[in-house]
């Protein structure tokens, strides 16, 4: 069988796929508007399939019960059809130039002679959260598993940058990696930042996840780490690092992945903003992972509601957790620090006392007092999404 | 006997270096996984360009929408994304989405 005809069944059947579902947790089934695949792809395990040509696969919530996020489990996003599949590293070179003093080729043993960088970051899509928006918005339909905390490892940008050297002029570093169009018409996708972001402290070029090297599909051999920020920034399989003299004006930075230029980086539903800005920092956000969606629990046997909360890398103040649909709220405990760029994990010991249906809502503050609202905020794109989510329950 | 050991130390060292190359490329490859479009006037004409740069499920995990939506969604696939599709076809294209994907407003 040849893979014109290769069908979804036996795909499922191939792929080693546990099973299709017609509503994945967390989600409503008659918001979708198709019925969800499992699929396992090569170095990852079963994750939901969004697409297949480029890959979009998204981590099943109950992974983030585990406060680091397993490679095989970190969702994949690409963009355009011909992503790389083979790496040769004694080949693979990243080349820096533009304006810049010299130019470099760096093996991935250069890299790793740069001094060595370690810290957890929330990786997450600019999408996140996309299919929850009302109405309606075009784009990758994730639910909320377009995100993952992975501990990264790599060297710093700006070392990068400095041994380049930086010519006076510049404004903007753009990214570009293997990835490939599928037409010359196809705008390939490179990002910018502008150079005093691009020359942060945090910023690295990683080559790996969680102590190991980048799966294929997360970006191996190198990608770029821009914690608190957007994933659209974190380049993956990276090749190219060009400096410039001019504003970047590639259309994946100048006509996608923007957001309305207002407060909220939102506007009122359905409405086109008058003027929008690169997408940039994450917002504040939390999710209760544990119960799931549509647990039975049991009437006055304790169980602890946990959860996961993360900022535009400002650490996290505090998350509350309601219990009765947001009427009362409590303090609850977080877990380990590992940094403001990491998530923090947040435990409510609750006994339910009365048979019925519940609703739980977690909240999160960052250190700068930026929370959750109530209602979700809306933009064209899908972008930002941090409404408070309500997890119903039922006790019997 | 001292050329056996040679021969072997040599065997051994190209195998060695063999190794390491091999170890050196990194490859995966990307299963196929077919999408089936639903049956309708213009599945075929849309199958024939989407796919050209992206796999269907791009359309079936589509919430509905208004045809306004898709007739925008095509043009930016046209005008943006650099789909070469004539205008004849993005027609019959954006009529079969809103028959198939759509809300029916």
């Amino acid at each position: 069988m040849g893979p014109a005809n290769f069908s979804r069944r036996n795909f499922l059947k191939a792929a080693g796929a546990v099973s299709a579902m017609a509503a994945v947790h967390g989600f409503p089934a008659e918001l979708l508007a198709y019925e969800r695949r499992m699929a396992r792809f090569p170095e990852k395990t079963d994750l939901i399939l969004l697409t297949s040509r480029p890959p979009q696969l998204e981590t099943p919530l109950s992974y983030f019960k585990e406060m680091i996020t397993p490679n095989e489990a970190l969702f994949v996003r690409w963009h355009i059809a011909n992503v790389p599949t083979s790496v040769d590293v004694n080949e693979w070179r990243l080349k820096v130039g533009g304006n810049t003093e010299k130019e470099l080729a760096l093996s991935l043993a250069d890299l790793k002679k740069l001094e060595k960088v370690t810290f957890t970051a929330v990786i997450q899509c600019s999408g996140n959260g996309r299919s929850f928006f009302v109405p309606p918005v075009a784009g990758g339909e994730w639910g909320d598993g377009a995100m993952g905390n992975v501990t990264w490892t790599g060297a710093r940008l700006r070392d990068i940058l400095n041994s380049a050297g930086l010519k006076a002029g510049t404004v903007d570093v753009s990214f570009n990696g293997l990835d490939k169009p599928p037409l010359p018409t196809v705008p390939d996708l490179v990002k910018s930042l502008p150079v005093d972001k691009a020359m942060e402290e945090d910023l690295i070029v990683a080559y790996e996840m969680n102590g190991k090297p980048l799966t294929m599909l997360n970006g191996f051999p190198a990608r770029l780490i821009v914690p608190g920020w957007y994933a659209t920034y974190w380049v993956k399989s990276l090749s190219d690092i060009t400096v410039l003299s001019k504003p970047f004006e590639g259309f994946w930075v100048k006509s996608a992945y923007r957001i309305p230029e207002t407060d909220c980086g939102c506007v009122p539903p359905g409405t086109t903003p008058k003027k929008t800005v690169p997408i940039n920092r994450m917002t504040t956000r939390s999710l209760i992972i544990d119960p799931s969606a549509s647990s039975e629990l049991t009437l006055n046997k304790p169980v602890t509601i946990m959860g996961v909360a993360f900022s535009g890398g400002r650490g996290i103040q505090d998350v509350i957790v309601s219990v009765d649909g947001g009427k009362r709220w409590e303090e609850t405990r977080l877990g380990e620090d590992k940094g403001k760029y990491s998530w923090r994990q947040f435990f409510y010991e609750w006994r339910p006392a009365k048979p019925g249906r519940y609703a739980l809502m977690a909240r999160a503050t960052d250190t700068i007092g930026e929370s959750q609202p109530f209602e979700g905020l809306w933009n064209p794109a899908g972008y930002l999404w941090n409404k408070v989510e309500k997890t119903e329950v039922v006790v019997k | 006997m001292k050329k056996l050991i040679i021969l072997s130390l040599m065997l051994a060292v190209a195998g060695f270096a063999y190794a390491a190359e091999k170890d050196a490329v990194h490859s995966i490859e990307i299963p196929v996984v077919k999408t089936e479009l639903r049956a309708g006037e213009g599945m075929d004409t849309t199958e024939k360009y989407c796919s050209i740069c992206h796999s269907l499920d791009y359309i079936t995990m589509q919430p509905k929408f208004p045809k306004a939506t898709w007739v925008v969604e095509v043009n930016k696939m046209i005008k943006v994304m650099g789909a070469p599709i004539p205008e004849a076809d993005a027609r019959v294209i954006i009529d079969y989405l809103s028959a198939q994907y759509g809300t029916g407003g």
